[in-house]
């Protein structure tokens, strides 16, 4: 293979990686000159200077920090909460024949429902207190770490099982090492999958009336015709979600260490 | 890898080719495996299949016994079934003077796969046994390491199991076995993924292996070279319904090395077995046939 100056795929690939790194900054500069030409309305359309006012407004007024932290709770501690449950019960359903016989018939009707239809029946529930919201999360996460758990009992090696067995493992060690570990590379993809139903679920909880949150800050700006300050949230939202999933991502490749 | 250090092989004696009854008898009271009118019995979609039928045998303490037989015939339900993995449907086996009602850990197995436990080292998965038997961690891991010596895998002691190659992982697998002292060692054809070489190297590590441990072994194969060369007595195994058909006494010299495979006497003897493993192969396909 040649690596000169005038080959083409090289002078190809230099060429994408160069479009690459000025991809972004030339789509905001673009939409800066339109959002300023007047071709658009700059109330509903503002440019990104206006974005980044509003984004530096919001941090100054000290309400960022607040929206982000309560944002940041709900979303963390739903998932905590029903990715525990759903590994827990997972592991109980895929392992018990009785335990499966009488909850998976359950969780097969309920986990298909979309979770942002639960809102009503939530807000009827709980209101608009933070436990609705969690109950959202949770619900959202828990179906699908179940699932992947489930599955995951299920496809541990038989012959893993009985080695441990042979080798004296006890009823619970057989539970909390052999068939957890086992099953750990399925609960790892449900858990990356739940990542980002936790932020849907996020969403709908927070758009259903909160007193703090990124979403909340986004709907109060819509209701103020404040379009940058929706847009900043939205960037927040997104800057958030990436950076979580990035990091799932990384802790998941870790988490089945002995690969 | 473990030295190889085997006397020269004392001049061969004449073979001893026993053909007992393969039932148990009241002078064989103090047997360590007692099989007694055995039958297993699996549902299967085509009806109910006999996979062990009315089988009776001993093993005394200290031997190494081989079952050979046709695929299918029933070898590893009833190793299974000395493994308290299987249930009799009819019959009983006693180990140590006690039923098998399920896995204990003074009876210890490796399979045909290693099974080793990915997410633990070499070490721990040695200490595995003596761990969930309530050992220390420090007399669990001092007891893997000695183990893991016997097995030559020093160097390897931190290693996961998918770094080693699948003779080395096998090694491991029988040094786990053998962490819990167990009294009777039974071996589904555990040589049966490995390579010829890999095999032959294998086996002279079990003789030697066995010198060190006391255990009983009941070993099951395939390869009839490899039952006479390691047993002092084999089972051949009739074409299921699984029955056992005769029982071989090996009265060759210890300590045995894969020198032997190219012994006078020793041909003859493999030339019976391969004789009686033939027919019996031959009927099974004629059952087939007809069944078909
Ligand atoms: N769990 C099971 N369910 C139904 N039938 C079974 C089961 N296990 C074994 N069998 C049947 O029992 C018979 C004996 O099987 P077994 O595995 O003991 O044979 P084997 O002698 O070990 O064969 P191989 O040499 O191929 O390992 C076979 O006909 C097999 O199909
Ligand atoms: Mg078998």
């Amino acid at each position: 293979m040649s690596t000169g100056r005038h080959d083409p795929a090289n002078a190809v690939r230099r060429l994408s990686v160069l479009v690459g790194v000025l991809s972004v900054p030339a789509f905001v500069g673009l939409w800066e000159l339109v959002a300023r030409s007047r071709i658009v309305n700059a109330v509903l359309f503002p440019p990104p200077s206006t974005v980044a006012v509003a984004v530096l407004d919001w941090i100054h007024s000290g309400q960022f920090f607040g929206d982000v932290s309560a944002s940041l709770f709900r979303v963390t501690a739903g998932f905590a909460i029903g990715a525990t449950a759903g590994i827990v019960l997972g592991i109980l359903t895929g392992e018990f024949r009785l335990i499966s016989s009488l909850l998976s018939p359950l969780f097969h009707i309920l986990r298909p429902i979309p979770p942002i239809a639960f809102v009503p029946i939530v807000i009827l529930w709980f209101g608009l207190s933070e436990t609705g919201k969690l109950f959202l999360v949770v619900w959202g996460v828990f179906f699908t770490v179940w699932l992947a758990t489930h599955i995951g009992v299920q496809k541990v090696d038989r012959g893993l099982i009985r080695a441990a067995l042979m080798l004296g493992t006890p009823r619970r060690q057989m539970l909390s090492e052999i068939v957890l570990l086992g099953a750990l590379p399925y609960i790892v993809v449900g858990l990356r999958t739940a990542v980002s139903i936790s932020f849907y679920t996020l969403v709908a909880a927070e758009l259903a009336g909160a007193f703090a949150g990124i979403v909340y800050r986004i709907e109060i700006a819509q209701q103020n015709m404040q379009t940058g300050q929706v847009m900043g949230g939205l960037a927040a939202l997104g800057l958030l979600s990436f950076v979580a999933d990035r990091s799932f991502a990384a802790i998941s490749e870790r988490a089945v260490w002995w690969r | 890898m473990v030295a190889m250090m085997h006397n020269p092989l004392r001049p061969a004696q004449p073979l001893r080719l026993v053909n007992a009854p393969p039932s148990a008898s009241p002078a064989t009271a103090h047997a360590i495996i007692r099989v007694e009118d055995l039958s297993i019995v699996f549902d299967a979609p085509r009806g109910q299949v006999v996979a062990v039928d009315r089988v009776s045998l001993d093993v005394m303490p200290g031997e190494f016994v081989s079952l050979v037989g046709p695929s299918g015939c029933g070898k590893s339900t009833l190793l299974n079934a000395m493994a308290g993995l299987e249930r009799p449907f009819e019959g009983r086996v006693m180990v140590a003077g006690g039923p098998m009602l399920g896995p204990r850990p003074d009876v210890g197995m490796v399979f045909q796969q290693p099974h080793l436990f990915p997410w633990k080292s070499v070490r721990r998965n040695i200490a595995h046994g003596p761990r969930a038997l309530g050992k220390s961690k420090a007399e669990a891991l001092r007891m893997a390491d000695d183990l893991i010596e016997m097995i030559g895998l020093t160097r390897f002691a931190n290693a996961y199991p998918h770094t080693l190659s699948g003779g080395m992982q096998q090694r491991v697998a029988i040094a786990r076995a053998l962490a819990n002292q167990p009294r009777v060692l039974l071996m589904d054809e555990p040589f049966g993924a490995l390579d010829a070489q890999t095999r032959a190297v294998m086996q002279d590590n079990l003789l030697e292996l066995r010198d060190r441990i006391h255990a009983t072994i009941v070993f099951v194969t395939h390869d009839i070279d490899e039952a006479i060369l390691l047993s002092d007595r084999v089972l051949i195994m009739s074409a299921g319904p699984g029955r056992i058909l005769r029982d071989l006494s090996v009265g060759l010299p210890r300590p045995r090395s894969s020198a032997i495979l190219t012994d006078p006497a020793y041909l003859a003897l493999k030339r019976d077995c391969l004789d009686l493993i033939r027919t019996e192969g031959r009927k099974a396909f004629e059952q087939m046939e007809a069944v078909t």
